[in-house]
């Protein structure tokens, strides 16, 4: 194994953390935690991999996964933030209800397989000349396109939310919507426009992981990943370049792991599941050590109003 | 009067959310071209009208009620323990352990059960205590932590099975099947029913004296409705939130015993079928009230034994669209019961107005 190899695929599994992540951190900067994200990308990765399969094209596998997304979303939206449920349950409600519906699409999708194949999936899109670039192009430049597209949209929503009012407006929904209504803001619709933006986020990590990364779908292949990001957006600190470096760290951790396993006797020695495990280990090393300093949004997971 | 509003007003939004679901389920259904009504009545009949179709949802409603038993205790005194999946796995590691690798010839049949059963539970309450201990010690959130554990808990099942507990006879990645002593019995003359039943039942009990006959039931459930109250009434919140969740890995460790020693083949494998997800939704159905989600229990276990029928109907369905109808009524309910409580809190709180007026008014012709 090489470095390259190993940075690669690092930047490989960051993506969809990254871009699902994104979602979360404006979503919980708005006040609300989605712990359905698991849920959102799993929908998202059905709804990408159906829509190429029926429309024969992978081109609408993206826009379909965040419209997807967005309507679960949505749906969280009208139980959370208008109906004021507790966003953590209602969260693991629409997990429950989002694996059954990629669930029951998969099985009426495996109906229609043999009358529309799946047509060519995603490939890996190098950018010109960039891409030949020594160590730097093959790591960075031969990824794919919602790599570009996750790493533009995470600096224009860092920018926005450090440096403009609409950021501001987005923390003020987060830390103080008592101070945002006075400014005459509408919170809750506030609320639902983050919380849309994370399902579209979710969504098209999702069809990442399908039309791009796997080239299929599987049943849970987002094995966890979508809890991940929460735990993610909290070792960060709400901070969209932390977010960035604890994607890349956890994926370069996932790359090691996969080449340690692969190394001849490795598995021998020490099992797999060993492995396996240490991401969510790590995860949780990581907020044992740092949690007492980290400081969320300060009405994080509160509805408002607060009485009605 | 008030046996009518204690029985019946708390049964408002679940009837509501349930008859919502179904009917957000069928138009999706009818959109889609399925005969939505004719599905709908041959669910209804397969899960309710047929023996033992009633028999083996009896069986996989016990470790739902255990998990939901898990997650009712927890969320009612605020703590958010979303690990009754790792919790439920830590249970079946224990139980498969005591029986294939630490105590195999134990004897009589009540003892190894009884054994393996308290070492599941003491499993399932440790694992949970990590999460305790990260909260108490270093302010970890309980709903993060539990997250992660149930990923490590299934890691940890599948070095297990492939080291330790791993059987010799076949190839396979699984555990020595459990043996005779350690099965728990079928009862009342049924082909599938054990006795997992009567431990849920004791289980649920348990969980309804210690809620509402003891003290410690009672701190739990101010701490639940109002932390900073519970606080200046002298209440150790943060210890008293950590036992719960002792009390809930329990539970929960107990719902991944009974699957390992009641059900098929008697062995574990690694991905064991297991309720801590659905547990939540079972809590919330029954209102976190132990026979609320005894009920919540049975009827999402018949639920799924009747969507199995779908199947194989002329316009096949497939057997998840019970899970699609699950986390429908999840949130439904959690709209009515929001909705609902927020109409309830005005009306208290235009209650508590009045009386500290009335309050105030005393102490002013006091002084």
């Amino acid at each position: 194994m090489d470095a390259t190899f190993i940075f690669h695929e690092a930047l490989l599994s960051a993506t969809p953390l990254l871009l699902a992540g994104t979602g979360e951190l404006v979503a919980e900067r708005a006040g609300v935690i989605d712990i359905g994200i698991e849920g959102l990308m799993i929908v998202g990765a059905i709804a990408a991999y159906s829509a190429a399969v029926l429309t024969g094209s992978v081109i609408w596998a993206v826009p379909a996964a965040a419209v997807a997304g967005m309507a679960l979303a949505a749906l969280f939206a009208v139980v959370t933030v208008f109906a004021r449920a507790d966003q953590i349950v209602a969260g693991a409600a629409l997990n429950l209800l989002a694996f059954g519906v990629s669930t029951t699409a998969w099985r009426m999708l495996q109906g229609a397989l043999p009358t529309h194949p799946a047509p060519a999936m995603y490939e890996e899109a190098p950018v010109p000349l960039l891409a030949h670039v020594p160590f730097f192009g093959a790591v960075l430049f031969q990824q794919y396109g919602l790599f570009y597209a996750t790493v533009v949209l995470t600096g224009v929503v860092d920018v926005l939310l450090r440096f403009t009012r609409l950021g501001l407006v987005v923390r003020a929904l987060g830390d103080a919507p008592e101070a945002a209504d006075a400014m005459g803001i509408r919170v809750r619709t506030g609320r639902l426009l983050a919380v849309l933006f994370a399902g579209a986020c979710a969504g098209a990590a999702g069809a990442y992981l399908s039309t791009m990364r796997n080239h299929s779908f599987q049943l849970n292949m987002t094995a966890g990943q979508g809890f991940l990001v929460l735990a993610l957006v909290i070792f960060a600190r709400w901070s969209l370049p932390g977010l960035a470096a604890a994607a890349v760290l956890f994926g370069a951790l996932e790359a090691l792991q996969s080449a340690l396993a692969s190394l001849p006797g490795a598995t021998v020695a020490i099992p797999h599941g060993l492995f396996d495990m240490l991401p969510y280990a790590a995860t949780l090393a990581a907020l044992t050590l740092l949690s007492r300093a980290g400081a969320g949004p300060l009405e994080l997971g509160k509805p408002w109003p607060a009485q009605r | 009067m008030r046996l009518l509003r204690r029985v019946f007003l708390p049964l408002v939004p679940p009837a509501i959310a349930v008859a919502v679901s179904i009917g957000l389920l069928a138009l999706g259904l009818a959109l889609a071209k399925y005969p939505a009504l004719s599905l709908l009545r041959e669910w209804f009949v397969a899960a309710v009208g047929d023996r033992f179709n009633i028999e083996v949802a009896i069986k996989n409603s016990c470790p739902l009620l255990l998990t939901g038993l898990a997650a009712g205790v927890a969320f009612r005194a605020g703590v958010l323990n979303i690990g009754a999946e790792g919790q439920s796995i830590l249970g079946a590691i224990a139980a498969a352990a005591v029986a294939t690798r630490l105590l195999p010839g134990l004897h009589p049949s009540g003892a190894a059960i009884s054994t393996a059963l308290a070492a599941a539970v003491v499993a399932g309450a440790l694992f949970a205590g990590i999460a305790a201990g990260l909260e108490l010690l270093r302010g970890v959130p309980v709903v993060l932590s539990t997250i992660l554990l149930n990923f490590v808990a299934l890691q940890l099942l599948g070095v297990l099975l492939e080291g330790p507990l791993k059987t010799h006879l076949t190839q396979a990645v699984q555990s020595d099947p459990m043996p005779g002593a350690f099965w728990l019995p079928l009862i009342g003359g049924s082909l599938v029913v054990h006795a997992g039943v009567l431990i849920a039942a004791a289980a649920a009990v348990l969980a309804w004296g210690m809620q509402s006959r003891t003290t410690l039931g009672f701190e739990l459930l101010v701490t639940g409705l109002n932390p900073a109250a519970a606080r200046y009434a002298g209440i150790p919140t943060a210890s008293r939130q950590g036992l719960v969740l002792l009390f809930s890995g329990g539970f929960a460790g107990l719902s991944g015993a009974i699957q390992t020693l009641g059900v098929g083949g008697h062995v574990l494998t690694p991905t064991p079928e297991s309720y801590g997800y659905t547990g939540i939704a079972v809590a919330l159905l029954g209102r976190l009230h132990p026979v609320g989600i005894a009920a919540a229990a049975l009827f999402f276990a018949l639920l799924d034994q009747g969507a199995a029928t779908l199947e194989t109907s002329a316009t096949p369905l497939p057997h998840e669209t019970a899970d699609i109808l699950k986390g429908l009524i999840t949130l439904a309910l959690l709209t009515s019961a929001s909705l609902l409580a927020n109409r309830r809190v005005i009306a208290s709180q235009t209650a508590m107005e009045g009386t500290t007026k009335a309050g105030s008014a005393a102490e002013g012709r006091a002084v």
